[in-house]
């Protein structure tokens, strides 16, 4: 990665901000002779340092996700505080994908070590692996986290942009029909109306479409979904280890429209911990991934 | 060693009394854990003549608490004639509670700590607490750490309409969001326990239970409370028909495999129970009846977070332990009191016990447990029947059988009773 260039951030965006930002350059793509889209993702990546830890948020996020309250950061928590620097990597002008609309699909985090609410934490983020995917581009955005010197925290998080083709359509590869056969459940959430709204409220990401139906049925979806992370944040709750490292991955599958019940399955097994939800009613499945402690 | 460590001696059961269980939202409607703990321990203290004695200890408890409740049983002795100088606590182990309170009143009792002691539990489900929502909790708090005028004004601005909303106690699991039925559902059909097998052991309980009131059993076993002088539960009229015309109540995802309804689960209830526990010493003193030796008591508990097990397997757990501990088989029993939280619960236990699989890789053991003679077992009916008080199943149980075990005046006895959190206790009872 020698050929990134850095910049250093004077302080975290507001995501409010950003996503005004995002959505001035989904309507600039749609006016007449707007600038082509590159092909490349830009060679820099976005740097802070003293990443702001609030110790309130960290225990109104404990109590959201039903964990317990104690002083180490859960991994969504950390993915909360640097999701906007790498949103700031998503909006810049010579990002090739549009950031409204783009979907989460999956995420992969390796959490080296137990991090302390006062430990003192500087994050670097940049998009990598731009590529298609039969349904349009996705790409990588890999965020690393450091204690002093120390990587303590690493994400790649994979997201789609639908429907926007850079280079050569892949071919339409017909997909095997799978049918899902949810394990036995070991748990049910409920999930209300406001879920999108109170994770909005404890980590800031105010993106329309997770918080009321109204607003998310301007970006075209037919309701209000929950935030992936707030479902990776819930499943970790139950399914992560304490006092150690950890290597957690979630793939998401069909959105969760709020309100809704899912059905959860938290499994153990010999070396790590595996969780899938899907809907109650409908069956279908939602997302599902793994946790490996780290000796 | 000093005198009192020296030896283990027994600790006997005198006798038991409870208030007739009644469904939720009826007969005790009004009536708080501590009036019902009350008026079970008067009944007890009545049928003993316990008046003006200071017993050794009190202990018990509630599952559904109120805050106001911190000293749910010395309060209630305060109540009784019992002598002001008796000290009382409270314990509590979800429905395990009143077996987790006599077992270790009878320790004490064992290792000479103590006596006497009376233990028991007590539940309401009519007289609920009711909490402020979270939300509002929060702000209510707030502002009474709020010295300022300022302070103060910004914690009410932190109060939502939607906060009004109260927060009524269920029957979920924290951890799981999941109701005891619906976890039990799984277990169910993990084990293939028919809906006739089930509907035929809640028809069962309630026969036997019915029968039991009719050769006049619990004559010494209950004093009536607010009018009610018979468990308002008991069907004893109930038919299979009946039961197989209801609609599944639990595990409702499974569709057409659904099997568990509200015949073969058991209905929340209120109401409470007591046992009296003593020395030999004590029972001789006093001429008191000596019913059965509490020999021993286990806890299990399971990992029903992570699925590896049913939300109420604890207690096949926690018999096989007990069962070596003291060099017996599973066929050495004259009675078998297994606490029907559902009929899915007994016949998931039974099937465990007798499968080679689960007993080896689950329990350890080189040969099942085996299968139990169904005659013995819940002979005079049990939750399903009578209804089930969280707290005060426990004392129900070791009440009944220490005097069935009198009454045939030689043998053994299980109890087996399962827990929220994915736990239980289990217990031995030998005939005096």
């Amino acid at each position: 990665m020698s050929e990134l260039s850095t910049l250093i951030l004077p302080a975290a965006p507001s995501l409010g901000s950003l996503y005004a930002t995002a959505a001035a350059g989904k309507l600039r793509g749609l006016l007449p002779g707007s600038k082509p889209a590159a092909r490349t993702v830009p060679q820099v990546e976005h740097r802070l340092e003293s990443l702001p830890i609030n110790r309130q948020k960290l225990v109104d996020y404990q109590r959201l996700m039903g964990d317990t309250v104690r002083d180490e950061l859960p991994s969504v928590f950390v993915h909360g505080i640097v999701f906007p620097l790498a949103m700031s990597v998503l909006v810049r002008d010579d990002f090739p994908l549009p950031l409204l609309g783009m979907v989460h699909l999956s995420n992969a985090v390796t959490h080296l070590a137990p991090i302390a609410p006062s430990a003192v934490l500087t994050a670097v983020a940049h998009a990598e692996n731009l590529r298609g995917h039969r349904a349009g581009t996705q790409v990588d955005l890999l965020v690393e986290v450091s204690a002093g010197t120390e990587l303590v925290w690493r994400s790649v998080s994979t997201y789609l942009a639908r429907g926007v083709f850079l280079g050569e359509r892949p071919s339409e590869e017909a997909r095997p029909h799978q049918e899902f056969t949810h394990p036995t459940r070991t748990a049910s959430w409920r999930l209300g109306a406001a879920t999108g709204r109170e994770y909005a409220a404890v980590l800031g990401d105010y993106n329309p479409i997770h918080l009321s139906a109204p607003s998310a049925k301007v970006l075209g979806m037919k309701s209000a979904i929950a935030h992936g992370m707030y479902l990776a944040g819930r499943a970790l709750a139950g399914a992560a280890p304490h006092g150690t490292g950890y290597a957690w991955e979630i793939s998401f599958a069909t959105p969760v429209f709020l309100p809704s019940t899912v059905d959860i399955a938290i499994t153990s097994a010999l070396d790590k911990t595996e969780f899938s939800g899907w809907g109650s009613r409908s069956g279908k499945p939602h997302f599902s991934g793994t946790v490996t402690p780290l000796a | 060693m000093s005198q009192a460590a020296q030896s283990i001696r027994p600790a006997v059961v005198i006798g038991g009394n409870r208030i007739p269980f009644a469904r939720s939202n009826g007969a005790y409607s009004h009536a708080s854990n501590q009036d019902m703990l009350t008026a079970a321990l008067d009944g007890l203290v009545a049928r003993f003549g316990l008046q003006g004695q200071r017993i050794g200890a009190v202990s018990g408890g509630a599952v559904l608490k109120h805050s106001k409740d911190f000293n749910l049983m010395r309060e209630s002795v305060l109540g009784t004639s019992l002598s002001a100088d008796t000290p009382a606590y409270d314990v509590q182990m979800a429905c395990a509670t009143g077996m987790e309170a006599i077992g270790s009143l009878a320790n004490k009792i064992k290792l000479g700590q103590l006596e006497s002691g009376i233990g028991g539990g007590v539940d309401t489900t009519s007289d609920a607490p009711i909490a402020v929502s979270e939300g509002l909790r929060q702000v209510l708090l707030e502002l009474s750490r709020a010295r300022s005028t300022s302070a103060k004004l910004k914690a009410l601005s932190k109060f939502r309409p939607r906060d009004l909303a109260p927060n009524a106690p269920g029957t979920g699991e924290p951890r799981t969001g999941m109701s005891m039925g619906d976890h039990q559902s799984i277990t169910t059909k993990a084990w293939n326990i028919t809906r006739v097998a089930q509907d035929e052991l809640a028809l069962a309980s309630h026969k036997n239970l019915a029968a039991a009131y009719e050769r006049n059993f619990f004559d010494d076993l209950i004093t009536p409370f607010a009018g009610v002088t018979k468990d308002t539960n008991l069907r004893g009229d109930s038919t299979l028909e009946k039961l197989a015309s209801l609609k599944p109540a639990f595990g409702k995802n499974l569709g057409a495999e659904a099997t568990m309804t509200a015949g073969n689960s058991t209905p929340l209830t209120d109401g409470a129970s007591v046992v009296l526990l003593g020395s030999e010493d004590f029972a001789r003193q006093h001429e008191l009846p000596m019913l059965a030796n509490f020999v021993d008591f286990e806890a299990a508990a399971v990992d029903f977070v992570h699925g590896a097990e049913g939300l109420l397997m604890a207690p096949a757990y926690a018999v096989a332990r007990i069962l070596e501990r003291n060099n017996l088989t599973l066929q050495d029993f004259d009675f078998y009191e297994i606490h029907e939280a559902f009929a899915g619960t007994v016949l998931s236990t039974l099937a465990a016990w007798e499968d080679a699989d689960f007993c080896k890789n689950k329990l350890g053991l080189d040969a099942p447990l085996g299968a139990i003679d169904r005659t013995k077992l819940n002979v005079n009916g049990s939750s399903l029947a009578a209804g089930h008080p969280f707290a005060a199943t426990g004392g129900r149980l070791v009440a009944t059988l220490a005097k069935m075990l009198h009454e045939k005046g030689s043998g053994r006895g299980l109890i087996s009773v399962c827990a929220a959190g994915g736990q239980g206790i289990v217990a031995i009872l030998e005939a005096r």
